[in-house]
């Protein structure tokens, strides 16, 4: 198919010089499946080490290896504090992005400290098994292990158990929302909220979003596809495959956690954040949905400055000001 | 998007619940022996809600917001309009331009109701708002509320410089029927070569006349807007054409099935109403042409929680939010 017949919508043009960096930074090398562990190499080059990211900020930073899933490794996380101490605090359990075949627990833990000392709370980001190597379940199996292991230490940790906020970006959108359904069908953690930024929930690629972003942007069409090849194999793209790992695939959403969805109009997963938003209300469940004009994959990240990602900002602090009750 | 039949019970689908924080407010708005919008009742309500909003002279008070009112020519044929000019004070000018279609289910709502908003928006960014009176259903059935609404538009472009209005920024905006008679004029002025629109500001947009979406069902008898009010407002607005292939788009803008070249879209909408999913879906199918639209869906909001509950957080971030994309297609960044 010709992406002439899908015509994307365009970037707001205040956000296309983020665009350019991360596209030149992120993604210099087309990820493709003989590429992904060139990619994973300079991945690992753009992330700072912590201490450089923790800067001069009131944090304490410690690494813990934790029980994994049955039969599995360890799963080895990173708990950020403020320095002063914390007792029934709200908790960020964050999940990081790559395409779950990419990233470790440091991207994105700028944020997540951010958020700490914002909320006065516990954050907890995750190292779980990347794909090819480890084709699902073994990244949200990892990711749901880490989430138990905050539950059944939450007083150690100074957490209150019921404010524990699950969240990710990218393909740590996905995994947040995959573990919201293991934590539902399990009996698991109590999750207070399933905060979704720019999700990967559907493998099939078959939306018009995913064939607008062809060629296109950050994280197109063909990123997605070498990436969802590798989490699943020969299953991808047939019936056999599990909603935890795509959780588009899940038949019932009914009784999931608060959901916030939040993703770019002019990007890839446009349209399959929105459906998991549409079938979530169908059901009577709570989900709030922020699609941006003009944004691209992850561009709050690289266009942080910009009147659009701004107020994306907002938008998702007031929510998570609601849900976890806080002024 | 698959649909249900329009057989299936109400009681298969649970609604998304309200806020707990607004749920309260809810028994105060709702009047339990509310009657039913029909033909017979619809005058009485016109008149006791034109008595909860004063004229937008006393709505502006001491504020530094010029207040004209003024009729306009209305479509051909057809009576003047009554419009109401909010213009900041001292205006130098050209600034960008809000046109507002106030909601009311086509039924019933007089522009009074959308003051306090357009004078808030005027004082943030410096703008000229100007706020249509258009006729109402069912005395005045499909087309005569989106072509007077039109005919508004057009004169605030002709006249654009006179207003000291920059006629490349005008955004169409309104709630409720009012959201849904903006989108029917941004696809008038596409399908009729003008005027020029910077955008179109849909705020829990009534666009389908079809009432078969799965929100449609769930806010059955529940709610600030139900599903009951709104059969009555498609029946008053199109009589025995609703529901049929016989609806016009510019009357129901779901059922355009061309949603390409429009003006940039702000689509909002509570999680907890009958609009959440076909405004969800008209987003979705501009997007598809590759137009531009920015959609917001507040959790647990029931139908215009703004003007029912101002001071509610979430009122004020979804103002915050809308005022930041009407800064972005009007040009006002850093302001």
């Amino acid at each position: 198919m010709s992406a002439g017949q899908h015509r994307p919508v365009p970037y707001d043009p205040e956000l296309e010089p983020g665009l350019a960096a991360f596209l030149d930074l992120v993604e210099r090398i087309p990820l493709r499946a003989d590429t992904i562990l060139a990619n994973r190499a300079h991945f690992a080059t753009i992330i700072p080490p912590v201490e450089q990211i923790v800067g001069d900020r009131p944090v304490t930073v410690e690494d813990r290896a934790v029980p994994g899933p049955p039969g599995a490794p360890d799963v080895v996380v990173t708990v950020v504090r403020p320095r002063e101490g914390v007792s029934a605090a709200p908790a960020f359990y964050s999940i990081h992005g790559g395409g779950m075949v990419l990233g470790n627990r440091y991207f994105g833990i700028d944020g997540l400290i951010d958020d700490v000392l914002r909320f006065g709370a516990v954050g907890v980001t995750v190292e779980y098994r990347l794909a090819p190597e480890h084709p699902a379940p073994a990244a949200v199996e990892d990711c749901y292990a880490g989430l138990v292991w905050l539950a059944e230490h939450a007083d150690e940790l100074g957490v209150d158990r019921d404010r524990v906020v699950v969240t990710g970006a990218s393909a740590g959108g996905g995994l947040s929302a995959g573990v919201a359904l293991l934590a539902r069908d399990r009996g698991g953690p109590a999750i207070a909220g399933q905060g979704l930024i720019c999700p990967m929930l559907d493998d099939r690629n078959v939306s018009v979003s995913t064939r607008q972003y062809d060629g296109l942007g950050a994280w197109d069409r063909n990123n997605n596809d070498t990436a969802w090849n590798a989490i699943l194999g020969p299953l991808r793209g047939t019936d056999e495959v599990s909603p935890y790992a795509a959780p588009a695939r899940m038949a019932d959403l009914s009784g999931l956690p608060p959901a916030f969805i939040d993703v770019g109009a002019a990007e890839i997963f446009r349209d399959e954040a929105t459906e998991y938003a549409l079938r979530i209300w169908a059901t009577g469940g709570q989900a709030e949905l922020h699609v941006w004009a003009g944004g691209y994959h992850g561009f709050t990240g690289f266009s942080p400055g910009a009147e659009v990602s701004r107020a994306a900002a907002a938008a998702r602090l007031s929510w998570l000001r609601r849900i976890l009750r806080s002024p | 998007m698959s649909r249900p039949t329009s057989e299936e019970p109400a009681v298969s689908h649970p609604p998304v619940p309200f806020d707990p924080e607004i749920e309260p407010a809810l028994a105060q708005i709702v009047q339990p022996d509310a009657p039913p919008f029909t033909p017979e009742t619809i005058p009485a309500m016109r008149q006791s809600m034109a008595a909860m909003f004063p004229p937008a002279a006393e709505v502006v008070g001491d504020a530094p917001v010029d207040v004209v009112e003024r009729t306009v020519p209305g479509p051909e044929g057809a009576p003047d309009l009554e419009i109401t000019i909010l213009s900041p004070r001292d205006l130098a000018g050209p600034v960008p331009g809000l046109y507002n279609i106030h909601g009311g289910g086509m039924m019933v709502g007089h522009r009074n109701m959308d003051v306090s908003r357009l004078v808030a928006l005027v004082l943030e960014l410096g703008v000229v708002a100007v706020n249509v009176e258009y006729r109402l259903a069912p005395e005045h059935p499909h087309p005569a509320p989106v072509e007077d609404c039109y005919a508004g538009l057009k004169w605030m472009v002709e006249h654009a410089d006179e207003l000291g209005v920059d006629p490349d920024r005008v955004v169409v905006m309104g709630g409720s029927a009012g959201g849904g008679l903006s989108a029917g004029v941004a696809l008038l002025a596409r399908d009729r070569g003008g005027p020029a629109l910077a955008g179109q500001l849909l705020l829990c947009p009534m666009i389908d006349d079809t009432n078969t979406t799965i929100a449609s069902r769930q806010y059955s008898g529940l709610g600030t807007w139900t599903r009951e009010a709104n059969l009555a407002g498609w029946r008053s607005l199109l009589g025995d054409a609703v529901g049929t292939d016989e609806v016009s788009p510019y009357a129901a803008p779901s059922r355009a099935t061309d949603l390409s070249g429009l003006p940039p879209a702000f689509i909002e909408v509570g999680s907890a109403e009958p609009f959440r999913d076909e405004d969800t879906e008209y987003a979705l199918r501009i997007w598809a042409t590759g137009g531009q639209a920015e959609l917001h869906v507040w959790s647990g909001a029931f139908h215009g929680f703004d003007m029912y509950v101002p001071e509610w957080h979430v009122s004020r971030i979804a103002i915050e939010t809308r005022n930041s994309w009407l800064r972005r297609v009007l040009g006002l960044v850093g302001r």
